[in-house]
């Protein structure tokens, strides 16, 4: 079909609907160069959003901590058991609290690591399909629920069930915050261990039933190792969202900021760092010691839950290398 | 759902989200307001003040935060809110801070309230004396039996380092001696309330406010919690409830009515009716 | 052997994993449970005649006539106990005597400034009268509040003695005399006594009394709300009339011992005197004083509540909530579909790429309140004042705050989403000549909605429950409406902190406390069930069904 190459050509409206003409003019072409740069700078401006969000967090959290750091050094806050921040002298022994947090975490991990685990092999491996379809969506109920709810049920509902039916001096612990924050953690873990026990191929399963194994033999001694990057991922995102939990560790844990005497005591009251700051901030005013102070164990928590996310980004990356490749 | 339908559906969502926020943002700050935060003690009065007061004033828009009176002390040096409810005097400090930032406090004593120590009711304990209070929340005494109460561990529970009630336990029973690592925060009265409540072998301070049949007042020094006793002084942890402003209100704004409605007889009324003690015996 | 030992691992190990699964649905069901069903009794209820009382009163819901019916038959129900409480009330409680005094002195404070006023005395006169007046009211209260026989009657004649004086008898004050007649004649050494035993006791009386039903007809009406209304709920009544039947004493079981808990009929207290009968005919009668029926509080989730969460809903908390969600949608929404379409389309595996990935894992793994500490140091502090609001709370630093927390998972949603489109959308459309900006918006987005949408109502139902970034930037506990964005608001969520934690009133009223966060959970769940119905929908039509 031969064209009248002088008439523009007629408007070919496909079914995206545009018009433009097949041959363009230098001053079109230019145009057309500069919209389409200008417009993919723009795009990348707007991705930039989140690295522009996640350097303003930094900045302006150093800056308000920095002033504690610089006139009572970190020496001040990782030193001492002692969190009086209102007495005079005002004393800000950290320790206490970092200590909370270690053992609401551990506390977490201890529980929710087994279950959370055997619970993703389970849904994995040994379950049917339709199963599987109705039982994932429970479990990412669980991890909808909003933890000011779970927090009401720590400190309602099961603090008072401590202390009637286990005989506890006091329900609201460290064993409240750490069961509670294990049903918090326990559907994060599932849903990344899943995903890395899936990805294990059925290869390596099917070569290891072909030798005589059991599915439990299987599933421990080779589908598990062979996953392991993906899980170790998986127990540090549930760390991670324990560490930075906070209402429930305010309404549940007691804080008291000391650490449990004898040590191995979780059925005493403990202080996470998350509970100080949103239970002092209020208090301070802007620019006073405790103001920067809290800032500073904010600080902390921001390095530590960074680092905690290199790490799982890691074995993450691990992962899909060994699985062989695709993004 | 087709396509066509799901981006009509979309589109109109925008468009309602853009109104709502469009005339939201539009109409402006209300300029009748009262911003009043502090104290968990002296949050019901203000909170029933302020119910009064919208009963007179429809139009008003009055706004209570409860977290403590550290944060009120705080807010009202920040210029973040109109009232501050304190159940303790200002610091030295905060003083210094607000006339550094141009805010001159000005105090209105609206009642008298008294911090009372509780115990659960099944503990046979009556009285204590200030020592023996202090001895607890030191971590000296850790089982009722020494006391001679019952064999039971002592859960002690205080209020938070911002709150006024736990300022004034501090200067007056603790004579300001540090507490135990060992001894539990909460945030609030009626949070220490319930925990009491709830725990046999806790013990813990509420103001008189909060006294009721769920816990046993204890007889501190020989001195009974009372209305009477606590008016009088002679109870030994009685302390004034106050309200704290920028400078002394302006005749005739809302500020001032606030404050001076203490004075008159339905606020002492009020005052009463919450389980405090009315400054004048009207 | 071996063999055995090693399929009997198996079934364990298939047992204790199928264990898991069933705790963590168990957990779900535990925690859910109590909380829907017990703040389902917010919803639906029964409701006394008090409640539809206070609802005609508040909102004038209901209907005039059957209601009045209702309360006529009820005070008909309740003349007896007032009888008997008054009746003895003579003797035994004389506040009622008192704030009559009290208020007599009130009035004839103003009858003294109006005569001031208009000239007919002179202001010195008018304040020694005033004095004088005051004196006469302390001590007829005086000779009410002691138990001393001799002390009433030396403090009657004091006040008697001035019966004479023309001043006093012809104006209001003259009521002062035939009070302190009533009582002269009434006060005795055995009668007093009789006080003494009952007083604290028949002040227990009537406090629940007040509660059950409300002031008494005839008294001032108070104030505040919570008091001006008998129990609005049935099942509260019950509670109270079972305290009412029934003394708790504590008892001393022996040295070393906590006390007993023991509980005693009222009814022995008061053996002997009138007001014995009252308990019967409470505990039968309740029902025809209170008059309860079934009710469906549907108004719940409009209604506003009185301070302390005594009556009403929780409407505001929801209108901030909604508010909070949608402005923080509205801003996070084209930022983060935009983002992710970047990611997808234009770039490769660079290091720059490689840095923004990394951004957008760690703004996941932040901890709620670093937000919440960065969203008060940026956008209250910072940022606010540059704008020329003040630098207090506000919906729209709530909302900043809650974009960026969402951010990443609604980056992460839609990235799946737009990677899941199958690439033969995209080839053909370039095959037919449009250009990847045309192809990105008018083929792969429509086809990528779904998950995207997905991912939209997820970070919804993730900002809906949040407390930690909006405690310092965007909520309060009490506070009005909000008229415009620059204002803070009541949220659900932090409203179920305050309230479970809070306040002494919301402990009084459970239904309240367990209705606010059952408002709140059914929110989120109704949020993610509409997601995980069209993720379904969306995995069925991919799979070609």
């Amino acid at each position: 079909m031969t064209k009248n190459p002088d008439k523009k050509s007629e408007p070919q409206v496909a079914a995206v609907g545009f018009n433009r003409p097949l041959l363009l003019s230098p001053a079109q072409d230019l145009q057309g160069y500069l919209a389409a740069v200008l417009g993919k700078m723009f795009l990348l401006g707007i991705t930039c959003v989140s690295l522009m969000v996640v350097v303003l967090i930094f900045v302006f959290i150093s800056k308000e901590a920095w002033p504690f750091f610089a006139t009572h050094g970190i020496g001040k806050l990782l030193g001492s058991t002692s969190w009086y921040p209102t007495a005079e002298p005002a004393e800000f022994g950290g320790v206490s609290l970092l200590a909370g947090s270690l053992y609401v975490t551990a506390g977490a991990l201890l529980i929710a690591v087994p279950i959370g685990l055997l619970a993703a092999l389970f849904l994995s491996d040994i379950v049917s399909f339709r199963i599987r379809q109705f039982v994932k969506p429970i479990i990412e109920l669980l991890a909808a629920i909003p933890s000011v709810a779970y927090g009401f049920f720590a400190v309602l509902i099961m603090a008072p069930w401590m202390q009637e039916k286990l005989h506890l001096p006091t329900g609201t612990n460290a064993l409240n915050a750490s069961i509670i924050l294990a049903i918090m953690a326990i559907p994060t873990i599932i849903s990344i261990a899943e995903d890395a026990l899936s990805a294990a191929g059925r290869n390596l399963r099917e070569g290891s039933y072909a030798l005589g194994a059991t599915r439990a033999e299987t599933l421990v001694k080779v589908v598990v190792p062979a996953a392991h990057s993906g899980i170790i991922a998986a127990i540090i995102l549930g760390m991670m969202r324990a560490v930075g939990e906070t209402m429930v560790v305010w309404m549940a844990s007691g804080n008291a900021a000391r650490i449990p005497a004898p040590w191995w005591n979780i059925t005493q009251s403990i202080r996470t760092m998350t509970a100080t700051i949103a239970g002092e901030m209020g208090e301070t005013a802007k620019g006073s010691d405790h103001y920067h102070c809290l800032f500073a164990v904010g600080f902390l928590l921001l390095v530590f839950t960074f680092a905690l996310n290199l790490a799982s980004e890691h074995f993450l990356s691990r992962a899909r290398r060994l699985r062989g490749g695709s993004k | 759902m087709s396509n066509k339908t799901m981006q009509r559906t979309v589109l109109g969502m925008l468009v309602a989200i853009v109104i709502l926020i469009g005339s939201n943002a539009l109409a402006g700050n209300q300029k009748k307001s009262l911003q009043i935060e502090g104290s968990t003690t002296v949050g019901p009065i203000a909170d029933a003040f302020a119910e009064v007061f919208l009963k007179t004033h429809p139009k008003l828009s009055l706004t209570v935060k409860k977290t403590g009176s550290g944060d009120g002390a705080a807010a009202l040096i920040d210029s973040r809110c109109d009232i501050a409810t304190m159940s303790r005097f200002m610091k030295g400090k905060e003083f210094k801070k607000a006339v550094e930032k141009g805010v001159m406090p000005v105090a209105h004593a609206i009642a008298m309230d008294g911090v009372c120590v509780v115990v659960h009711p099944s503990n046979p304990i009556n009285a204590l004396t200030t020592e023996q209070i202090r001895k607890i929340y030191k971590g000296e005494t850790t089982n009722w039996k020494q006391l001679g109460g019952a064999n039971k561990p002592i859960v002690v529970i205080s209020r938070d380092t911002s709150s006024g009630t736990y300022e004034t336990f501090h200067k007056l029973a603790m004579k300001k001696k540090k507490m135990a690592k060992s001894v539990e925060y909460v945030n609030s009265n009626p949070q220490a309330h319930a925990r009491v409540k709830t725990t046999d072998g806790a013990i813990a301070y509420v103001g008189l406010g909060f006294l009721d049949d769920a816990v046993k007042g204890l007889t501190v020094d020989g001195v009974k919690p009372g209305r009477d006793t606590i008016a009088s002084g002679k109870y030994p942890l009685s302390r004034p409830l106050y309200f704290f402003t920028n400078g002394y209100p302006k005749l005739g704004s809302l500020t001032h009515a606030f404050c001076t409605f203490y004075l008159t007889e339905k606020g002492q009324e009020i005052i009463e009716a919450k389980g405090f003690v009315p400054v004048t015996n009207y | 052997m071996k063999m055995q030992l090693r399929h009997l691992g198996d079934k364990t190990f298939t047992f204790a994993s199928g264990m898991s699964v069933l705790l963590m649905v168990a957990a779900l069901v535990l925690i859910l449970g109590p909380m829907l069903s017990r703040g389902a009794g917010a919803l639906v209820f029964d409701g006394t005649v008090e409640y539809r009382k206070m609802q005609y009163d508040m909102h004038g819901r209901g209907q005039r006539k059957p209601l009045e019916t209702q309360l006529k038959n009820a005070a008909k129900a309740r003349a007896e106990v007032y009888r008997l409480m008054d009746n003895f009330a003579v003797m035994v409680d004389t506040s009622k005597v008192q704030k009559q005094a009290k208020s007599i002195f009130r009035q004839f404070k103003i009858q003294l400034s109006n005569q001031v006023k208009n000239g007919t005395l002179a202001p010195e006169q008018a304040a020694s009268l005033k004095f004088a007046g005051k004196e006469l009211r302390n001590k007829l209260r005086r000779a009410y509040k002691t138990s001393n026989a001799q002390e009433a009657h030396e403090k009657l004649d004091y006040v008697l003695n001035y019966a004479d004086n023309r001043q006093f008898a012809d104006s209001v004050a003259g009521q002062f005399f035939t009070l302190a007649r009533q009582y002269k004649n009434v006060v005795s050494a055995a009668g007093l006594k009789h006080r003494e035993t009952y007083a604290k006791s028949f002040r227990e009386v009537q406090e629940i009394i007040k509660e059950l039903l409300g002031p008494q007809p005839g008294e001032p009406i108070p104030d505040l709300a919570q008091f001006q209304y008998g129990s609005t709920r049935w099942g509260r009544a019950k509670i109270l009339r079972d305290r009412l039947l029934w003394a708790e004493t504590w008892v001393a079981q022996g040295p070393d011992q906590p006390l007993k808990k023991t509980r005693t009929p009222r009814e022995d207290q008061f053996a002997g005197t009138e007001l014995a009968k009252l308990f019967p005919i409470m505990e039968q009668n309740l029902e025809k004083m209170l008059l309860p029926q079934r009710t469906f509080y549907w108004q719940y989730f409009i209604d506003d509540s009185t301070p302390g969460h005594f009556f009403g809903g929780v409407g505001p908390e929801i209108i901030g909530t909604v508010l909070l969600t949608l402005l923080a949608m509205a801003i996070a929404v084209p930022l983060g579909v935009t983002a992710a379409g970047y990611l997808v389309e234009c770039t490769g595996d660079g290091t720059f790429i490689r840095i923004i990935r990394t951004c957008i894992n760690t703004l996941a793994g932040v901890p709620s309140i670093v937000f919440g500490l960065f969203g008060l140091a940026f956008f209250v502090l910072y940022l606010q004042p540059k704008l020329g609001v003040g630098s207090g709370s506000t919906i729209l630093a709530g909302a900043l705050t809650l974009t960026v927390l969402v951010l990443p998972v609604l980056i992460r949603a839609s990235e799946e989403a737009i990677r899941a489109v199958p690439l033969t959308y995209k080839e053909a459309s370039l095959g037919l000549g449009a250009g990847k900006f045309r192809t990105f918006v008018k083929v792969t987005l429509p086809a990528a909605t779904p998950g995207i949408l997905t991912g939209i109502i997820l970070s919804m139902s993730r900002a809906a429950g949040e407390t930690a970034p909006i405690l310092f930037t965007a909520t309060v506990a009490l506070g009005p409406v909000p008229k415009s964005i620059f204002q803070p608001t009541r949220t659900l969520s932090y409203g179920s902190y305050d309230i479970a934690v809070g306040d002494r009133i919301a402990a009084m009223v459970p239904h309240q406390q367990y209705g606010m966060v059952m408002t709140l959970i059914a929110l989120v769940l109704v949020l993610n069930l509409t997601a995980i119905i069209i993720r379904r929908k969306l995995e069925s039509k991919l799979r070609g069904h």
